[in-house]
């Protein structure tokens, strides 16, 4: 177990290595069989994991560069315990769904990759380390979207590219601010992240380094007004690469969000609370009505996405366990729906090869099962109780309104217009006459299809009705750091919002 | 007796389960069957609870725990008790009645399997709605029956939309999602509500709630009362959110029996008589409550007076019955609230269900104006639909009589003389077009001949299923007193205080005679062949018929505007400014490299000239 | 008296004909003269100030630079003959095969 994230980071990656070597022909099963490898591996590291300590387990260290207190530094906490088991699911879950035939190799191959930099962002504890990893995952999802998209393809990769890589460089730069800030305050160079989230920094410094990752973290989410790359990279992106980036990706820049923004400079995220919960709610609003306006089915879930991300970032600022905890639920579920989703877009988009709404209509008609998978998705989406989706939205609401009920009602507003462009486009497309020819002789889904999609509604279900072993985890740690971050703030508002925050009213 | 809770709630999840696992194959009479008894299980536990939960025995079971987030902790409980209870044997009365009602109306159906898949899970979700302990588990219900009334509402998914003169087309996925969605408006008023419990006094379980409740702060509680409350409106289809309840009649007829008269739709007073200590405490919010439930009860009756939807005219008087609950709820008088509710559910579902085996009889035609003298051809439909509708009328000895009197009271010893007023006008236009209906499908002229119609009599089993609701719509009004003992052991009992005496006799025999010379009105006029078409012509029938014009001011102000924002936001905003903006910035950097190219022309003096420049340039800086 | 201001003020105009020189001329011989004016305004710069401040390291770096120069024009003549054979011009717009 002492190296169980090592194994668990390379192993796709020296596998995907041995891929080049395997025939084109085996090549399926062999990528399926790596992914189940990992994903049982990263479920031995849940079983190995004591979900009582809320601290980082696990924990790998040894030195690269010493000189700059640079090391190769890895540990789970509760935060990214699950954000690890989604990446390694979902890469499975998306391999079992793959129907692509051009190139599958290499594809394979670029999806393994792809998963070494996805574990690697959410186990580096080492800032070098998680940089490293953060930038190289665009790379293969460069090549995913640019070889295998559709017709715009490389505007939407390029774009999807160079967009995210400009934040991250301004990141970048706040990384090493903060690192000289570290060596200055200490003496030593580190840029391990316990150790930085344990140094206090001046506040109007924090504002400024808060923005550099800020801007980073919002691109990546993408939260308004960053967000245009996303609809063009899912609208041109092949299934498999529109599930892992909703599933994963995005969940990077608000993971970031918890793990950096929050302990390193609490009291710049409370200062910047309300326009942070503005931009949230105008993304909860804005993209939930640019959602209804869509014609394309793909397009309403990519900007769904959005809409749900605005969520999570409510969540997120918090500041209180409640709301924290509620926004990585949120990560996860919308993770699995939005995942879901993309992959039943893609199931279609193979019968018909088009996602426009108005091509379709009566398909429950003719694909019964189909239609009732995505119905299930489609109430996790919009938050119906006892599925995922209910819980981190709940507490994600919950958690703020304790902030500001004004913003949590607005925010709130998107369960009603969720609930608008879901239903919308299910009626378009599920329900009413079954008039276009073409779709009177669609086949309902085949035996992979549902291999791929049964375990995703049984976890919605699941995780909806006993979401508590999940939560329990995260609960602890998001717990520990709040009581860190209440420790370390410097200034008097963030420590009375934070206590605030955390304690229910007393009556009278 | 925990085994009796379990058994209740599970019952029809099972048989929900069951029938699901049929649900894309071909019309299997075994789901039906099975559903049925598995609710006459659920039927016989919640029984023996009615009998075994006092004073001192209320079972209270908790199965695991469900969310828990730093300090919020909520588990699956489940509580029996009085009201619980009395909701329990309620909801399962009327859903295992409208289960084997429905194997003969779905008889011919293909979706068959599907339709008792949903319909026993609209009675698992309702029945979690009920005897949830705590206010998140309600939540579930809550929106589990949306959910399920969204599945049942639109079961024949597959008609297109009808386009109407001045409404929008209309199908029943588009009801469906109307209603799914109006309630979600009102759920995020309930969600707002739970939060600020949640906040104020640390937990959503009832017991700790309304121990807590007096001590906080009376404006949160007016705050929390109002929030509830707008939850509730949703449910119970409340103005303004009331338009969903009409179109809701998509559905097949045993859905609108059990769903959008009987159970469902009576959630919301079951949340306000449930959450009463919370009520009590802000009698000017149920002040509001009860003005609002006195306005729907005539605003909704008013509706069904000139409707000829059969379905219709019955949804607009579940809407105005429910107003009457609400004014008793709002009043205080909670068990009196809860009476409605239970009687409410008999015989509206009783009428439902008639009105299920008109439309078998007539081809599923709705058009009041294409039937009549149906009582020849269908006599015990008839006969139970006349019982109906007299309990509904609220004539002695029927159910409706002693319940909806006791709301008039009620309001009468409140000296909220207004809504008294308003309520006994409703009650005389209650007992007309509930006479309208009668007279017209039933009696008279034989017009379905017409139109080339042949009606029958439905299946001796569905009747059957009808008879006992036929029954408990005469006599349930008889366990008033039982039933206020029962309740009011942990609802506050109230008494209304008229004095004199002579002065409760009064206005009793006035609101008699109201309803009376209601239904004599309807006889009379509609046995002589209804009204003249002039009457057709003029403004106010025109403005109720069109139901106040309120759907068509909804489409005008609210859908299409909102559908033609979402498309500028798309187009004009996304597109052309925020995106433009980001390609504006690329396209800049590229077109600056593409320009700046230039300088690089490979000629060694223009080269040596930048050399000097540079050189010079940093020199100065180099003295700066 | 002749003081370091009047050696600088030399150095100066001596490079700024060098340089303009380098800017204006076409012909690449007189780019090698330009060139060599600026390099020995360089050098006059350096030796006026080692001598003004008594350090010999300037007058070091003057020998360094004339010795560096020498090199350069050999090599750089070499090639502009060879150029001159091949092309019958030492016109510098000439040489653009390399433009991008």
């Amino acid at each position: 177990m002492d190296s169980i994230l090592t194994l668990l980071i390379f192993f796709p990656f020296i596998a995907g290595m041995f891929g080049f070597m395997i025939d084109q022909k085996s090549i399926r099963a062999y990528g399926i069989s790596v992914a189940f490898i990992e994903f049982a591996l990263s479920l031995v590291l849940w079983f190995g994991f004591d979900s009582q300590n809320p601290g980082f387990q696990f924990i790998e260290q040894f030195p690269l560069i010493p000189q700059y207190g640079i090391s190769y530094f890895l540990g789970v906490d509760g935060i990214s315990l699950f954000l690890v088991i989604l990446s390694t699911f979902m890469t499975l879950i998306a391999l079992i769904g793959l129907t692509i035939e051009k190139d599958v190799k290499n594809l394979i191959i670029s999806i393994l990759f792809l998963e070494m930099t996805m574990v690697g962002v959410f186990v580096s504890l080492d800032v070098i380390i998680f940089y490293v990893f953060w930038e190289l995952s665009l790379v293969p999802m460069l090549y995913i979207i640019g070889a295998w998209g559709a017709k715009l393809r490389i505007y939407a990769a390029i774009k999807f590219f160079l967009y995210t890589f400009a934040g991250s460089l301004i990141m970048l730069v706040g990384i090493l601010y903060m690192a000289y800030l570290y060596y200055q305050a200490t003496g030593v160079w580190s840029f391990a992240i316990p150790d930085w989230q344990l140094l206090v920094v001046p506040f109007h410094i924090q504002l400024w380094l808060f923005a550099a990752f800020f801007i980073g973290f919002a691109i990546k989410v993408p939260m308004f007004p960053f967000h245009t790359w996303l609809p063009y990279a899912h609208g041109q992106a092949p299934t498999i690469g529109s599930v892992i980036l909703a599933a994963v990706l995005l969940k990077m820049g608000t993971y970031g969000f918890v793990r950096f923004s929050l302990p390193m400079f609490p009291d710049a995220s409370i200062y910047f609370i309300t326009p942070i919960a503005v931009i949230a709610i105008i993304m909860v609003i804005y993209t939930a009505m640019i959602a209804y306006a869509q014609e394309d089915m793909k397009q309403v879930i990519a900007y769904s996405s959005i809409s749900h991300m605005g969520i999570i970032i409510i969540g997120t600022f918090a500041m209180n366990a409640e709301g924290i905890t509620g926004s990585i639920f949120l990560m996860l579920s919308h993770g699995i729906v939005s995942g879901a989703l993309f992959m039943l877009v893609g199931n279609i988009y193979d019968r018909r090869h088009t996602k426009l709404m108005s091509e379709f209509g009566g398909l429950a008609k003719v694909m019964p099962k189909y239609a009732t998978i995505f119905g299930i998705m489609l109430m996790a989406s919009v938050g119906l109780p006892l599925t995922i989706g209910f819980v981190g939205e709940f507490l994600s609401l919950i958690g703020f309104y304790k902030v500001s009920p004004t913003m949590t009602f607005l925010a709130g507003t998107g369960i009603i217009l969720g609930a608008v462009y879901m239903l919308s486009l299910y009626k378009k497309s599920f329900f009413g006459e079954l008039t276009n020819e073409k779709n009177k002789n669609l086949k309902d889904l085949n035996k992979m299809e549902l291999a791929s999609l049964i375990p995703l509604v049984l976890l919605v279900a699941y995780l909806g009705i006993y979401p508590k072993p999940v939560l329990n985890p995260i609960d602890n740690s998001v717990k520990n750091m709040i009581e860190l971050m209440e420790k370390k703030s410097i200034t008097k508002e963030a420590k009375e919002l934070i206590k605030k925050a955390n304690s229910i009213e007393e009556a009278k | 007796m925990e085994k009796y809770v379990y058994l209740t709630l599970f019952a029809p999840l099972a048989g929900s389960l069951f029938a699901a696992m049929f649900g894309m194959s071909k019309k299997n009479l075994i789901t039906g069957i099975v559903t049925s008894a598995l609710l006459f299980v659920s039927l016989f536990s919640s029984l023996m609870l009615l009998g075994y939960v006092d004073e001192e025995h209320i079972v209270k079971v908790n199965l695991f725990d469900w969310i828990s987030a730093g300090n919020f902790d909520v588990s699956f409980g489940f509580i029996a008790d009085q009201v619980s209870v009395i909701m329990m044997v309620t909801v399962t009365t009327v859903s295992a009645l409208v289960h084997v009602y429905s194997i003969g109306y779905m008889d011919h159906d293909e979706g068959f399997n599907r339709f008792f898949s949903y319909l026993s899970a609209f009675v698992f979700s309702m029945l979690v709605l009920v005897m949830s302990d705590n206010f998140l588990g309600l939540f579930i219900g809550w929106e589990g029956v949306g959910l399920c009334s969204w599945l049942l509402i639109g079961f024949w998914y597959y008609k297109k939309d009808l386009p109407r003169e001045i409404y929008p087309a209309i199908s029943p996925s588009w009801a469906a999602n109307e209603a799914f969605i109006m309630n979600r408006i009102a759920d995020l008023g309930m969600l707002i509500g739970l939060f600020l419990i949640y906040w104020n006094v640390g937990s959503l379980n009832y017991d700790v709630v309304f121990k807590n409740i007096p001590n906080v702060d009376i404006s949160i509680v007016v705050l929390i009362g109002i929030f509830l409350f707008i939850g509730a409106m949703g449910k119970s289809a409340q103005f303004p959110l009331h338009t969903w309840l009409a179109d809701a009649m998509e559905g097949p007829t045993p859905v609108s029996a059990l769903i959008h008269a009987a159970t469902m739709v009576t959630a919301g007073v079951y949340l306000v008589v449930r959450a009463n200590e919370v009520f009590s405490l802000i009698p000017n919010v149920g002040m509001f409550i009860a003005s609002l439930g006195a306005f729907v009860a005539v605003f909704a009756a008013t509706m069904a007076l000139v409707n000829n939807d059969l379905k219709k005219i019955i949804a607009y008087s579940t809407l105005s019955q429910l107003g009457y609950m609400f004014v008793a709820a709002g009043l205080g008088a909670y068990w009196v609230a809860l009476f409605h509710l239970m009687t409410h559910a008999f015989f509206k579902s009783l009428l439902f269900l008639g009105a299920g085996n008109v439309m078998h009889a007539m081809n599923d035609e709705l058009n009041i104006k294409k039937m009549g003298g149906l009582y020849s051809k269908m006599k015990w439909t008839a006969i139970l639909m006349i019982i109906a509708s007299l309990a509904l009328a609220g004539i002695y000895p029927f159910a409706g009589f002693f319940s909806k009197d006791k709301i008039l009271e009620v309001a009468f010893s409140e000296h909220a003389y207004i809504l008294w007023f308003m309520l006994w006008i409703g009650a005389g236009l209650t007992a007309f077009y509930s006479f309208r209906l009668i007279m017209l499908v039933f009696f008279g002229e034989e017009r379905y001949k017409r139109f080339g119609f042949h009606p029958h009599e439905a299946y001796a089993f569905m009747l059957w299923a009808m008879a006992p609701l036929g029954v408990l719509a005469v006599i349930s009004g008889f366990f008033e007193h039982s039933f206020k003992e029962y309740v009011t052991a942990i609802l506050p009992d109230y008494e209304a205080h008229i004095e004199p005496h002579i002065v409760g006799y009064v206005l009793i025999a006035l609101t008699l005679t109201m309803a009376l010379s209601g239904i004599l009105f309807a006889v009379y006029k509609y046995s002589r062949g209804g009204f003249s078409k002039k009457w057709e012509e003029t403004w106010i029938y025109k403005l109720l018929f069109n139901q106040y014009y309120i759907p068509q001011l909804y489409e005008k102000f609210i859908t299409k505007p909102y559908a033609e924002l979402s498309k500028i936001a798309w187009k004009d905003i996304d597109l052309k400014i925020v995106d433009s903006t980001v390609d504006f910035i690329a396209t800049t950097l590229y077109d600056a490299g593409d320009k700046s190219r230039v300088i690089q022309s490979g000629n060694l003096s223009k080269m040596l000239r930048w050399m000097a420049i540079g050189l010079i340039v940093l020199l100065i800086a180099a003295i700066i | 008296m002749i003081t370091l201001t009047h050696y600088m003020v030399l150095s100066g105009i001596l490079f700024s004909i060098g340089m303009l020189g380098v800017i204006r001329r076409k012909n690449l011989l007189m780019l090698f003269f330009s060139t060599e004016i600026m390099l020995n305004a360089v050098n006059l710069g350096f030796v006026a100030v080692s001598k003004y401040i008594g350090d010999l390291s300037g007058q070091m770096f003057a020998f360094f630079i004339i010795a560096v120069a020498a090199s350069e024009v050999a090599v750089g003549l070499g090639l502009l003959v060879l150029w001159y054979k091949r092309k019958q011009t030492i016109d510098l717009d000439s040489l653009q095969s390399m433009k991008g």
